[in-house]
């Protein structure tokens, strides 16, 4: 992991950007977070994460795609970079490896009664 | 369309606030989500979108501020504004606090005025409605209003005057006991109205038509609070209520809500007055008991409404006036003017606000917000010594005084906001133990559109009084001195810093001496004798039927009970209910005016008054049981007479056919309180009108005792809760206001000291650095630590004393005007040590600040400061 670790709400930003591929721009990586995550935010947080993505160069952003509903201005699309996809891997991987080691009965819920 | 201006503006505030590469997709974002909540309606929809907004003006996304000639070092920059009061975190702590304080107490109480302001502004009809108030009047020739009048009134000015008042209203206070099947209560705010109550005034219903909603004889409107009381869930139209244990039966017609602001009436339930329209006494001029409203076309029409009034009030009462030898006329009341007005006798049903209150609290309120300005201005003065080669250097690379001017206010205007916003949390967070604390009743109207413009003057009236003077002082810097020096020549604003330290101290002492005084007086008053045993007497009301009719045995239960050491029954207790009217006594030409209490035999011993000259009623004397009476000190003395002459006199009065005989005089007692003087008093022999009875009962065993005497009451009157109180408690509620003042103004005396102590802490902190080098040459030439505090504390002791000086008069001003109010009261001359301890309990509070903040610089070790010489 080292120096690319993500944090967790990174970590959704970018797999949410994977899954919408052409439209992941901000309003709709919102509205996919709530379907997917339930997780409500503002626009300005997830941007500013965006941001901060983009200068780890785990993201890379283009302007386009003017809607009539945005009063005609451009909307910012933003794409995973090989870095984000393979930092992305790590995690799952990591993850992955971590969750083989767990034993079995360790994730047994026990009750009381 | 005041939608679409939202999305306008916050897109102009994007615009202008953030980073323009950033502006077109921030805009984009917003457009977009605006509409996108707007097709799908969703709830609360101006916060949800406020909060994306908000949350755009994070510091990555705003651009700095730039004044027309761009350069980068010298904009304002929110930047160096946040590190420039992270790096002095005391000093910003102690702006901070001080203004969120300051600011948290004019939010309270600018509601708490706004509220007391707005008192009845509701009704639709407010400049047409006055009400009518008889001029009463004493054998001293005052004038003075009541509030009572009686039923006929209404009618009668309908009837004569058919073109001037358009409608009426009569209003009467009750209280009673409402049952609906198992649940039974005793309501206290009952108002019997007439039909058109809910046209007349616009109270508002929430079931219910208002132009019929009172028009049966049985119908009764109830209060949302009552509604669910009674019935929970369930709907209250067509429920039938129980009124005084199945005597009556009211269906409910009508559910009415919270008033939109306060009102001078206030009540839980209105029934149909229809009742006491049956009811053959109630048609007498003479029996006052109800308020009567009436509306006009135009106000001017009620001046000459009044001008009618002489001969109206002669046509109807003209005979009985000559046959009693008293008389009184009636005026009008503006129901704007009423809730302010002071009434000589006014229902206790009915609410009064007080001027002196509203304008008390006013000032305070503008004097923390003053001191708190002070300290600001202070600090940032103190701060200056530290910023100033920052100045020089910006000015040596080409700043002009604007900039620099735009950078300080600005830095202001970042400390302001953030405590508006933590005093508008902070107010909101303790409304509820704010009230509680100071028993106030305070709605926060953040919608009214007043409240925007207020709070936005008063913003910039802060922003240009406690930022531009250090704006202004600190740009004005000389670059080359204080490049030069490391130090900015302040000469000449020593003054004005220690006239704002002299007027926060002169403030604070004031407030002080002011809320040490209202203590006095109010414990005064409630350890004063007042003539009669007022300790563990209980006062019980007679207000229903089986205890009215069987009062005589209730009286013997007691007795007989050893709790109870003695028992009577009368029409009022001292510090109660007093009735008045004109008697003629023997030998005595004019009637005198005097109270009068109709009491049995056993009402002297229970509450221990003691007896001048003659006797008391006597049990065992039959006629003592109606045709006696007894007479106070004072009244003996109104007529001229010694109380051994007065003694066996006859006493006529035609008000209660009074043909009494003089029996004895008692000791003066203050049977109306300390706020006026003793005035003539009778006892006479008689309960048969009894309203209330009161017990004296074992002090020891006060729980058992009070339990004893509800199981008795239950035996005689089984379905009716016992109203009681006890007698110290109610004599304790006549200084409620005043107690209630008391506690307002040590609340914020403590606010105001704990704020001028921080003003001190800055300047004290100024003052030792200014003085350093001072300092260390004198250690150098051997002065102690302690000579080195005593120096710097002394200029300001002398501050403390100066500000004393200016206080004194100012609080003797305001407390003997206070004071006036009390016909019995301390003696502000008396109390001198109270006016110098004011001053010194700051001047302490003010040492030991001082003292913390000079400890420092006075034992550091000269050596380091001198070194960079």
């Amino acid at each position: 992991m080292g120096k690319n670790a993500i944090g967790e709400f990174e970590e959704l930003l970018l797999l949410t950007v994977l899954i919408l591929q052409e439209e992941a721009y901000i309003l709709k990586i919102k509205e996919e977070l709530v379907n997917q995550a339930n997780r409500k935010s503002a626009m300005g947080a997830i941007h500013i994460t965006l941001s901060r993505l983009e200068s780890k160069d785990l993201l890379k952003s283009s302007l386009g795609g003017a809607t009539a509903e945005r009063g005609g201005r451009k909307k910012r699309i933003y794409e995973l970079t090989a870095a984000g996809k393979t930092a992305l891997t790590e995690v799952k991987e990591t993850r992955n490896s971590m969750w083989n080691n767990v034993p079995e009965f360790a994730l047994k819920v026990v009750y009381a009664n | 369309m005041p939608i679409d201006a939202t999305l306008t503006f916050s897109l102009k505030l994007v615009k202008w606030l953030c980073k323009n590469d950033l502006v077109e997709e921030i805009q984009g974002n917003l457009e977009e989500y605006y509409l996108l909540l707007r097709t799908e309606k969703k709830s609360f929809f101006f916060v949800r979108y406020w909060y994306q907004v908000l949350h755009y003006m994070r510091p990555s996304f705003l651009q700095l501020f730039k004044l027309k000639n761009k350069g980068p070092m010298f904009n304002f920059n929110p930047k160096i504004a946040i590190r420039n009061l992270m790096n002095h975190r005391s000093t910003t702590i102690i702006s901070l606090l001080g203004f969120v304080v300051g600011l948290t107490s004019v939010i309270f109480l600018y509601f708490y005025i706004e509220n007391e302001l707005n008192t009845d502004s509701f009704h639709i009809d407010k400049d047409q409605i006055y009400r009518v108030v008889r001029m009463a009047s004493n054998n001293t020739g005052d004038v003075y209003p009541v509030s009572p009048t009686s039923g006929p009134y209404a009618g009668a000015l309908a009837n004569d005057f058919p073109e001037t008042v358009q409608s009426t209203n009569r209003v009467l206070f009750e209280r009673g006991l409402v049952t609906f099947e198992d649940k039974s209560f005793y309501e206290e705010d009952i108002v019997f109205a007439d039909a058109n109550f809910f046209t007349f005034f616009s109270y508002p219903l929430k079931k219910g038509n208002p132009a019929t909603v009172l028009s049966g004889a049985n119908d009764v409107v109830i209060s949302q609070k009552i509604a669910e009381k009674y019935f929970g869930d369930e709907d209250p139209i067509g429920k039938i209520l129980d009124i005084d244990a199945g005597d009556y039966k009211y269906t409910v017609s009508g559910v009415f809500d919270d008033f939109p602001t306060k009102s001078h009436l206030r009540f839980d339930m209105v029934f149909s007055i229809d009742l006491f329209d049956s009811f053959e006494w109630f048609g007498r001029w003479f029996n006052h008991g109800l308020c009567t409203y009436i509306k006009v076309n135009t106000p001017a029409e009620a001046d000459y409404l009044e001008s009618q009034f002489p001969d109206f009030m002669n046509k109807y009462m003209g005979e009985d006036f000559k046959r009693l030898g008293t008389q009184w006329g009636i005026k009008l009341e503006s129901l704007g003017d009423l809730y302010f007005n002071e009434i000589r006798f006014e229902f206790p049903d009915i609410k009064h606000g007080s001027t002196v209150n509203v304008i008390t609290l006013g000032s305070i309120a503008l004097a923390i917000l003053f001191i708190a300005c002070f300290n600001y201005i202070n600090l940032s003065i103190a701060q200056s010594y530290k910023r100033a080669k920052e100045v020089g250097v910006r000015k040596v690379l080409g700043v002009d005084q604007g900039r620099l001017i735009a950078q300080f206010l600005g830095e202001s205007l970042v400390i302001l906001l953030i405590s508006v916003l933590a005093s508008i949390l902070l107010s909101e967070l303790l409304k509820g133990s704010f009230n509680q604390f100071f028993d106030l009743n305070v709605i926060f109207n953040w919608q009214d559109p007043l409240v925007i413009v207020f709070f936005s003057s008063l913003f910039i009236v802060i922003v240009i009084a406690s930022g531009l003077y250090p704006a202004l002082l600190l740009s004005s810097f000389h670059p080359l001195k204080v490049l030069k020096t490391g130090k900015p020549a302040l000469g000449k604003n020593i003054i004005v810093r220690k006239g704002l330290v002299i007027l926060q101290f002169s403030m604070s002492i004031f407030l002080i001496i002011a809320t040490s005084l209202i203590y006095m007086q109010l414990s005064f008053v409630q350890n004063r004798d007042l003539g009669f045993d007022k300790e563990a007497v209980l006062i019980i009301e007679s207000n229903n039927a089986p205890i009215g009719e069987n009062h005589e045995t209730f009286k013997d239960l007691l007795k007989s009970s050893r709790f109870v050491k003695s028992v009577t029954s009368a029409s009022g207790e001292p510090g109660g209910f007093h009735d008045n009217a004109p008697i003629e006594i023997d030998g005595i030409e004019e009637p005198v005016h005097l109270n009068t209490i109709f009491a049995d035999t056993e009402y002297l011993k229970t509450f221990d008054i003691s007896l001048v000259a003659g006797r008391a009623f006597d049990s065992n004397i039959s006629s003592d049981n109606e045709s006696v009476m007894m007479i106070n000190e004072s009244a003996v003395k109104s007529t001229g007479l010694s109380a051994e002459d007065i003694i066996g006199k006859k006493v006529r009065g035609s008000f209660w056919n009074l043909d009494h005989r003089i029996i004895g005089v008692f000791k003066d007692y203050h049977f109306k309180g300390l706020k006026t003087e003793i005035e003539p008093l009778v006892i006479i022999s008689g309960d048969d009108d009894a309203r209330i009875f009161a017990a004296k009962i074992d002090a020891n065993n006060l729980s058992e005792s009070v339990k004893e005497v509800e199981d008795i009451y239950k035996r005689i009157s089984p379905n009716f809760p016992m109203s009681s109180r006890f007698l110290d408690d109610s004599i304790a509620q006549q200084y409620e206001e005043e107690a209630k003042q008391a506690r307002i103004f040590t609340g914020f005396a403590i606010l105001s000291i704990f704020l001028a102590c921080m003003g001190i802490f800055g300047l004290a902190s100024f003052s030792a650095q200014q003085r350093q080098k001072e300092l260390s040459i004198r250690k150098v030439l051997g002065a102690s630590v302690k000579q080195v505090i005593y120096l710097i504390s002394n200029e300001f002791l002398v501050l403390v004393l100066i500000s004393s000086l200016m206080a004194i008069p100012f609080s003797w001003y305001f407390v003997s005007g206070w004071l006036d109010g009390f016909a019995y009261r301390i003696e502000l001359l008396n109390s001198w040590p109270i006016f110098l301890l004011g001053g010194a309990i700051t001047a302490v509070v003010a040492f030991i600040t001082i003292g913390a903040k000079t400890y420092k610089t006075a034992a550091s070790n000269p050596s380091e400061i001198m070194r960079y010489e």
